[in-house]
């Protein structure tokens, strides 16, 4: 995290040089919630929800503040903070927080570069303001997990073909990002598995509680410990404002062979596909497919321990003016390859059914009903029960957003 | 009971207007109907009515608007006589950089609320596509023309020219959706009867901008 926190303050300070107005935003978003779900993985349990059976009622869901401020044309500093109101480290924290360059088109062209940290781009389900999906008030396992263990802290280039502006049927855009400062993703994955949660893990948080067990790992995910970037590239093709096709690989390139004592975690060397696609219609129709696989590996001691992981997802939604109908299907399956019947293996499957309305340009009303069903090999081998679980929750979220510039 | 030297010289003066008129060619009357490849009427087409023999001037320059609504162009088409301008106003709360990479007339412009620019002049006929660098999904059209004679096409794909002197004309055809291989247009004769010029496309239009779409998610 060494080089955030200096990127920020040169951020903040070229900013309050008063170079041009800035925009900001915040929301707030309320739930009321009614959960049947096993003890919360943030709660350091082996439930796949973010509120359990002891987090029925009214909760705050998020209180988020983003700031977007231009430095000149082409240069911007962008920060997003948030409050979650649980037992994570700090009471408020950054999400993301960045410079950017992004130059004029020429000629058909434009690039783009980032510095600091952000999601990213693979995600074409979280397409709202602060990383959330506008679909569902949950976002899939594959995007629960992104929030929960990926960020890039590094510097990310990109370039796009416009070809739309050309007068053609097709954009096209190239990726590519060094990053550090993310050995641990992973952790979570052969812990828990796969989860449904909108609760993004914080740049210099943790993922939920306090772990008290000191054997166990202090799930904190943005640490540097073994002085090798990472990288990812990437590739999009966009039909008009129609359709858009996404991949991307990733490898952190950690060392897996290396320990961090201060956050009592090893370095996980994580690496993965991801795909997605995502059509609109003109009748307001919208089809979302995912996919994501990939391996995690440590390596204590000199030997290797392997978990492979995949999830599929598939998302139908209809808009009806400010109304909007989602369904989604996830699957999820987490093996220890050294051995399938030991904790760290999972599989299951989820439904999702929301509703949304778009009150005027402020208020978000939402609804969902959730259920995962899941077996966990972790559940017997450390808690002794059940491992298959089925967890299912109604939870309802009025947010309200407030925008302008100052 | 007219005085005969009155009334020839009236019907002197009679003649002589309609020559005067037929001279100057304000006789000629031109409505275009534009459709779809499928016979649907193409609604909200872009006509250009180009004078080839006699030749005439473009139209009167004029000062138009592009406002940014709710990270939107308003309007989504702009058509102008060459050396007319255009001003950005920013009705929105967030900034925008508009930016053109046309070849008719390349420019950008960062946009801060309640900061007003000066508009820009295009002086060259042609088509400009406006893009905005922040927000990827926001898309506009100006049409530059240097034809005398321009317009939309209604709900039923017309467009009917105001008075005009007789001639030949270029007409045609430009709209955000159509894909034609080439330009869309045809000469006409334009004289005193009222012509009505059918154009259609050949291929079949792109589909719409998505409309109702929350501005605010990512493109």
């Amino acid at each position: 995290m060494g080089i955030l926190k200096p990127l920020v303050s040169a951020g903040l300070l070229l900013a309050m040089q008063g170079v041009r107005a800035g925009d900001f935003e915040i929301a707030i978003d309320m739930r009321a919630v009614n959960s049947d779900g096993r003890k919360s993985l943030l709660e350091n349990g082996e439930g796949k929800l973010r509120y359990d059976a002891d987090h029925d009622g009214v909760q705050l869901g998020r209180l988020r503040a983003a700031w977007d401020q231009p430095i000149g044309d082409v240069f911007a500093v962008h920060a997003e903070a948030s409050v979650w109101d649980d037992d994570d480290k700090n009471p408020i924290d950054l999400t993301e927080a960045f410079v950017e360059y992004r130059p004029y088109p020429r000629a058909g062209f434009r690039s783009r570069v980032r510095l600091g940290a952000f999601y990213p781009p693979m995600s074409l389900e979280s397409r709202a303001l602060g990383w959330e999906t506008p679909y569902t008030i949950t976002p899939s396992a594959i995007s629960t997990w992104i929030g929960e263990e990926v960020r890039t802290i590094g510097l990310e280039g990109q370039v796009d073909w416009l070809g739309t502006r050309l007068g053609h049927d097709f954009d096209f855009q190239f990726t590519g990002a060094v990053f550090g400062w993310n050995d641990p993703a992973g952790t979570q994955l052969a812990a828990h598995g796969f989860a449904f949660h909108d609760r993004q893990t914080t740049l210099f948080g943790r993922v939920g509680d306090y772990q008290s067990n000191p054997i166990l790992a202090k799930k904190e995910l943005f640490c540097e410990m073994d002085h090798r970037p990472g990288y990812y590239v990437g590739a999009q093709a966009r039909y008009l404002d129609r359709a858009v096709l996404n991949v991307l690989h990733y490898d952190n390139r950690a060392d897996p062979t290396v320990f961090e004592a201060s956050i009592r975690d090893f370095a996980w060397l994580t690496k993965f596909d991801a795909a997605a696609l995502r059509y609109e219609t003109g009748n307001g129709w919208t089809v979302l497919v995912q996919e994501l696989d990939g391996q995690t590996t440590i390596a204590p001691g000199g030997m290797l321990l392997d978990w492979k992981y995949d999830s599929q997802s598939a998302l139908v939604a209809k808009r009806l003016g400010a109304h909007m109908l989602a369904a989604r299907y996830d699957l999820f399956e987490v093996t220890f390859l050294d051995n399938p019947s030991l904790p760290g293996s999972e599989d299951g499957h989820a439904w999702t059914l929301a509703y949304s309305w778009d009150r005027g340009d402020h208020w978000r009303l939402a609804a969902e009903w959730l259920r995962v069903t899941s077996d966990v090999k972790s559940r017997s081998a450390w808690l002794g029960e059940p491992s298959l679980a089925i967890e299912s929750k109604v939870e309802i979220s009025a947010r309200y957003v407030f925008n302008g510039s100052f | 009971m007219p005085c005969p030297a009155h009334f020839v010289a009236r019907r002197a003066l009679g003649l002589a207007a309609t020559l005067l008129c037929a001279a100057a060619g304000h006789a000629g009357m031109l409505e275009v109907k534009a459709l779809q490849r499928d016979g649907k009427p193409l609604v909200g087409a872009v006509i250009t009515a180009s004078a080839e023999n006699p030749a005439l001037p473009p139209a009167t320059p004029i000062k138009a608007i592009m406002d940014q609504v709710n990270l939107a162009f308003e309007p989504d088409v702009l058509v102008l006589p060459v050396k007319s301008s255009v001003q950005f106003p920013n009705s929105d709360v967030v900034r925008h950089q508009v930016y053109s990479f046309s070849s008719p007339h390349r420019f950008q412009l960062p946009l801060y609320r309640g900061k007003p620019y000066p508009p820009i002049l295009f002086d060259q006929p042609g088509v400009i596509t406006l893009g905005c660098n922040i927000h990827d999904n926001m898309l506009a059209y100006i049409v530059v023309t240097d034809a005398p004679y321009f317009g939309r096409t209604d709900s039923a794909g017309s467009w009917a020219a105001p008075a005009m002197p007789s001639g030949r004309y270029r007409v045609r055809v430009w709209h955000p959706l159509a894909s034609e291989p080439a330009d869309v247009e045809q000469v006409v004769q334009v004289g005193a009867d009222r012509d009505v010029v059918q154009i259609r496309l050949t291929r079949g239009l792109k589909p719409a901008p998505l409309k109702g779409r929350p501005h605010s998610w990512e493109y």
